[in-house]
């Protein structure tokens, strides 16, 4: 019985040291002066096998009240693999997140980034180990929409 | 004006004095040269070789090209701005007041002088194909968008708003991304790079003379930055304070030798500017 606690709390433990997630950074961070313009870079941590990624990203945004959303493209980094860039690709007016998700064989990872027109708001940033939802995604638009309201 | 009292003077003597005819042997000499067809000659004067005033007419010539050439490309925008092309990479809005030369404009480099004033500089372009040189270093774009002042001592400011840009001098080298800052000086180069939004207290202690525990107790995460900087920029005897609170403010990986990093080991210092940028 014993051992089999032991056996449990080793593996939990080694599954959290090796947890599948994103780290998001100001272009700077990818070394990459093709991502210079950027609206952020993120990278991949607990991936082992950058060819075992998959990457989608979304944009979700509020114009005048209206609910928008839309299919970002996603630039790999020639040279630093596993560092990505998402370039702004939506209007300036609104308010909008980027949703992105990851696959690394059976393991998920999830984040929602607000965006402002200085870039990305790392305060606000959300990470799961699985997608978003949609709920969470509206969630951010809203908490968005209140700090971006004119005082 | 002759004096009329030294005149009559000199007159006086004149008439006092007896007429003396030449020797007779003096005046056949002269009648007999004459005859010879002998000219007078005239006394020897100095003549400058043609080749002299040929050399020195190379030299002007020459000196006049290099002054031209010296004041060739300066522009000067007096009280209005003005936006230059930077081949086919970007732009530079010079602000009024500004003084500024093109060095160089070719394909892989382009390079410009400010004497004083203010650059805005937007370029789209790989990065170390533009430098902006001033008194106190050189602005190296590394793919961005800045504000680059100075004064004719070399005293100024680079503000980054795209990317980022190192700025060198003597071997010290400033790293500022977008949204940060770092102010130059003219006999010790680049200061230590902040964000815009860092607190008072951070600015002013590495600004100034500096003061290296408010600077680590002011620090937030993003302000790993500057500490990064001053990590190379203080005694052996404060690094280790330095490190410890960056790593308290950004966990580290394994992969960042601690020992290395107090040892300003090159690789090892990159490896944790590669890693802190993600806080940036």
């Amino acid at each position: 019985m014993m051992r089999s606690i032991l056996a449990f709390l080793a593996f939990a433990a080694f599954a959290n040291a090796q947890a599948f997630s994103f780290r998001i950074g100001a272009p700077v961070a990818s070394q990459d002066f093709q991502f210079k313009s950027a609206a952020f870079v993120f990278r991949t941590e607990g991936c082992a096998g950058v060819e075992k990624l998959k990457i989608t990203a979304a944009a979700v945004g509020r114009v005048n009240g209206e609910r928008r959303s839309m299919d970002l493209h996603v630039a790999a980094s020639s040279s630093h693999p596993g560092v990505f860039a998402v370039a702004q690709q939506w209007p300036q007016e609104g308010n909008w997140v980027v949703s992105l998700k990851g696959e690394c064989g059976d393991k998920i990872a999830g984040a929602i980034v607000p965006l402002n027109r200085q870039g990305f708001i790392r305060e606000s940033a959300k990470f799961f180990s699985r997608a978003a939802k949609d709920s969470e995604i509206d969630a951010a638009l809203k908490d968005l929409a209140k700090k971006e309201e004119p005082k | 004006m002759t004096d009329p009292a030294a005149e009559r003077f000199a007159q006086s003597m004149l008439a006092e004095l007896p007429l003396v005819e030449a020797p007779e042997s003096v005046w056949r000499g002269i009648e007999a040269r004459l005859d010879a067809g002998e000219r007078p000659r005239p006394a020897p004067v100095f003549r400058w070789p043609r080749w002299a005033f040929a050399i020195a007419a190379i030299f002007a010539i020459v000196a006049a090209i290099f002054w031209r050439a010296s004041q060739r490309g300066w522009i000067d925008t007096g009280h209005s701005s003005q936006t230059i092309a930077i081949g086919q990479i970007g732009t530079v809005t010079i602000a009024p007041g500004t003084r500024l030369r093109v060095v160089a404009d070719r394909p892989e480099e382009h390079r410009l002088a400010l004497q004083h004033g203010e650059i805005h500089a937007r370029i789209t372009a790989p990065p170390r194909l533009f430098f902006v040189d001033t008194a106190s270093g050189t602005a190296i774009d590394l793919g961005c968008e800045y504000t680059l002042t100075a004064d004719d001592r070399g005293a100024g400011e680079l503000h980054v708003t795209r990317g980022w840009v190192a700025f060198v001098w003597q071997g010290r080298e400033s790293l500022t991304p977008a949204g940060a800052m770092v102010r130059t000086r003219p006999v010790s180069g680049p200061g230590i790079p902040y964000f815009e939004d860092a607190s008072s207290e951070l600015k002013r202690a590495v600004d100034g003379r500096l003061d290296v525990n408010a600077a680590l107790g002011a620090a937030r995460p993003r302000d790993t930055l500057t500490l990064w900087h001053l990590l190379q920029r203080v005694s052996d005897t404060d690094r280790a304070p330095v490190y410890d609170r960056i790593a308290t403010l950004a966990p580290l990986p394994a992969s960042i030798d601690r020992e290395k990093v107090l040892r300003l080991d090159p690789e090892a210092l990159k490896l944790l500017k590669e890693e802190l940028a993600w806080t940036w």
